[in-house]
């Protein structure tokens, strides 16, 4: 059961490489959440104390799955923004570097047993690849929203690695957690309207001004 | 009960000013706070072993002692400079509110990261100080200020990520430690996993040396620093590249216990040597001098990290480097803020004869070039110079080379636009340069820093030399 998850975890990854509609990708962001919080009912239970377990159940399930992806559709439905259209590379290319980064990583989790003696080898397979493949989003990609989406699925990645430690549970997937407050941070700046008011179009052509030319400034 | 105190006074007094929304109270606090801050700083110094209520999470211990001293002395001139800086009538009540309540958790943060004796606590520090300078960096609420502050909020938040990501993978490595206090990694150094824990220092390294300004990563920098206001500047170059160096210094020691120091060697001077590359390649033909001077910090924090990497005599040139380059950029940053002022504009090639307009902010720009340039009176120069020393003596005599040849391009990038600035007539005689604006509390600071920086240079007192060396110390004890 945790096997599928964690390798329909790695689809919606291979989906979100090859689509360019907004809604599609914070679909798959929730879809992202709730499998995280399958994931920490499901193996949470012998491995982390009680308060912690009910806390990240609900910020998984609340915040990741629910809260992030209402105000990302908000954000995009008041800037009109709905594709990311001309990607730096054709969406097909990206699925093929994705598909090869995601097979990466089942490769060198599952050929090196002696090394992983105390993590899950699956899950470090696919959130190292998660974590790679959202790099490759954020670079190949031209909205700031994307580029949101984009570090909301490296998140995402990072938590299930943190998850992916065998052993009892420390502090370290609370710390994760943290990570969302830059999250919140990002979507904030992009609904109290200062980005586009002072850039016309949330696009990261657009945030050029600041270089080393001697003629500008 | 002291580290109680100057980490529990910004919460509280951030939100008195919070309530407050004066300008007299927003000020007295900081003074208030930065005078209590530099006592009990030396107050560490002086008796190492007090007992605190947090004294497993926040210690002072031989090597960040150092780095609470600098930040110490960098904070309260910094503090003294607001006092004229935001003297301003277009500074409203509530705006210097929420500049004195940044600064003050910008500090808290920065505290936090240099006292913590936890690397996940550190992680943590490290991410508050990204949030709280974010907003220090907007400021000035022009289109160019919130694009520094949205690439250094977003390129910081991929670098804290990376760095987790390897704070996880060290975990990893402990196996059956399964803890982050650097005492228990340090004794246990030998149980530890070097597979994942060379896998964790590349992340570690890549992520938190995003924040110090390293090389590859570090094109947040010359943006932020040259659009936010220039005392944040200068706590941002002066002080918070120091408390990330200070975390990747603490898990380069890790790598030195398990012996995988070499590689972390290699990795360190690589990124080194970058950074003065791109340094010399950028600042040979800039236009602004703010970004000049960011440029500078990455050359700097390049030499240090080269330092660390050589090791040896090399780690206390890094040391040294580290106090000279904070004394010496907070005021050339904090010159640049008065130029700022007067002259309205960050264009080089607009500004000449700074001298004539205003002959103390003149003489501080170019005693402020000296020291950073390494002329002899200056620390760097003593650095540099043992560095090299160093370099030379291991045989490693191409970097070396390599070195010398970008720093004297820098040197002439930055000299050059220093000289046209400082010297030549005044382009606009008519123009009134905003005298009534500038105080003596623009000034002192400046001129402190600099004394002492360069006074330094000459004569290192004992008790000066002491923590160095105990720095030096804590950082080489197998």
């Amino acid at each position: 059961m945790i096997s599928i998850l964690i390798v329909i975890f790695g689809l919606t990854m291979l989906y979100m490489a090859t689509t360019s509609r907004i809604k599609a990708l914070i679909n798959m962001l929730s879809i992202q959440g709730i499998i995280l919080f399958l994931l920490i009912l499901f193996i949470g239970k012998e491995k982390i104390l009680h308060f912690n377990f009910i806390f990240l159940l609900i910020e998984t399930l609340l915040i990741k799955a629910i809260i992030i992806p209402i105000f990302l559709k908000r954000v995009s439905v008041k800037n009109n923004i709905f594709r990311d259209t001309e990607p730096y590379i054709p969406n097909f290319y990206s699925l093929v570097i994705s598909s090869i980064i995601l097979f990466a990583g089942f490769i060198v989790s599952s050929s090196h047993h002696q090394l992983f003696a105390n993590i899950t080898t699956l899950y470090f397979g696919v959130s190292i690849s998660t974590i790679l493949i959202s790099l490759l989003f954020i670079t190949t990609k031209k909205k700031i929203l994307t580029h949101v989406i984009g570090y909301t699925m490296m998140e995402n990645g990072i938590f299930l690695l943190s998850l992916s430690v065998a052993k009892e549970m420390p502090m370290i997937v609370n710390m994760g957690v943290l990570l969302d407050v830059f999250i919140a941070i990002f979507i904030l700046g992009m609904l109290v309207d200062k980005i586009n008011i002072l850039f016309e179009e949330l696009d990261v052509c657009t945030l050029n001004n600041l270089k080393d030319c001697r003629d500008d400034d | 009960m002291m580290i109680e105190i100057i980490l529990i006074f910004p919460l509280i007094a951030s939100l008195i000013l919070f309530l407050a929304k004066s300008k007299k109270l927003n000020n007295y606090v900081l003074v208030i706070y930065a005078i209590l801050y530099s006592l009990i700083t030396i107050s560490f110094y002086l008796n190492k072993t007090a007992n605190f209520l947090l004294q497993n999470y926040f210690m002072t211990d031989q090597l960040n002692i150092l780095f609470l001293l600098i930040l110490a002395i960098i904070f309260t001139g910094v503090t003294f400079y607001n006092l004229g800086f935001t003297q301003t009538p277009d500074i409203d009540n509530n705006q210097h509110t929420h500049y004195s309540i940044g600064i003050l958790l910008f500090i808290f943060s920065m505290t936090g990261a240099i006292l913590s004796t936890n690397l996940g606590l550190s992680w943590v520090f490290i991410e508050a100080t990204t949030l709280a300078s974010a907003y220090l960096i907007y400021f000035n609420k022009t289109k160019h200020a919130l694009e520094a502050a949205w690439k250094y909020v977003f390129i910081c938040s991929i670098g804290i990520s990376l760095a987790f990501v390897g704070i996880i993978l060290l975990l990893i490595s402990t196996e059956s430690i399964n803890s982050l206090f650097f005492s228990d990694l340090y004794t246990n150094a030998a149980k530890l996993n070097p597979f994942w824990l060379k896998l964790s220092f590349v992340f570690i390294l890549i992520g938190i040396g995003t924040k110090m300004g390293l090389a590859p990563v570090h094109s947040w920098l010359p943006d932020a620093h040259s659009e936010a206001p220039s005392p944040i500047s200068a706590l941002l170059s002066a002080a918070l590249l120091n408390s990330a160096f200070l975390i990747i210094l603490r898990v380069f020691k890790l790598m030195e216990l398990t012996h995988l120091d070499h590689y972390a060697r290699i990795l360190l001077i690589s990124m080194g040597i970058l950074s003065l590359f791109i340094t010399a390649v950028f600042v040979f033909n800039i236009n602004n001098y703010k970004r000049m001077l960011a440029y500078s910090s990455i050359e700097n924090m390049g030499i240090i990290a080269i330092g660390i990497a050589v090791g040896g005599l090399g780690v206390y040139a890094a040391m040294l480097h580290l106090i000279g380059h904070s004394l010496i950029k907070a005021s050339f940053f904090l010159t640049a803020g008065n130029i700022l002022k007067r002259f309205e504009t960050k264009k080089i090639s607009e500004i000449s004869g700074i001298l004539k307009v205003d002959k103390m902010t003149g003489w501080l720009w170019i005693l402020s070039f000296v020291g950073i340039a390494g002329l002899p009176p200056s620390p760097l120069f003593l650095s540099e110079f043992l560095l090299l020393k160093t370099m030379l003596e291991k045989n490693q005599i191409i970097p070396a080379l390599i070195i010398m040849i970008l720093l004297t391009v820098i040197i002439y990038g930055i000299g050059k636009s220093v000289i046209k600035m400082s010297f030549g007539d005044i382009e606009v005689p008519q123009r009134e340069y905003g005298l009534q604006k500038i105080n003596l509390a623009m000034y002192l600071p400046q001129i402190i820093f600099i004394t002492g920086a360069l006074v330094l240079g000459i004569y290192i007192p004992p008790y000066i030399n002491q923590i160095i060396n105990n720095a030096v110390l804590a950082m080489s004890s197998l």
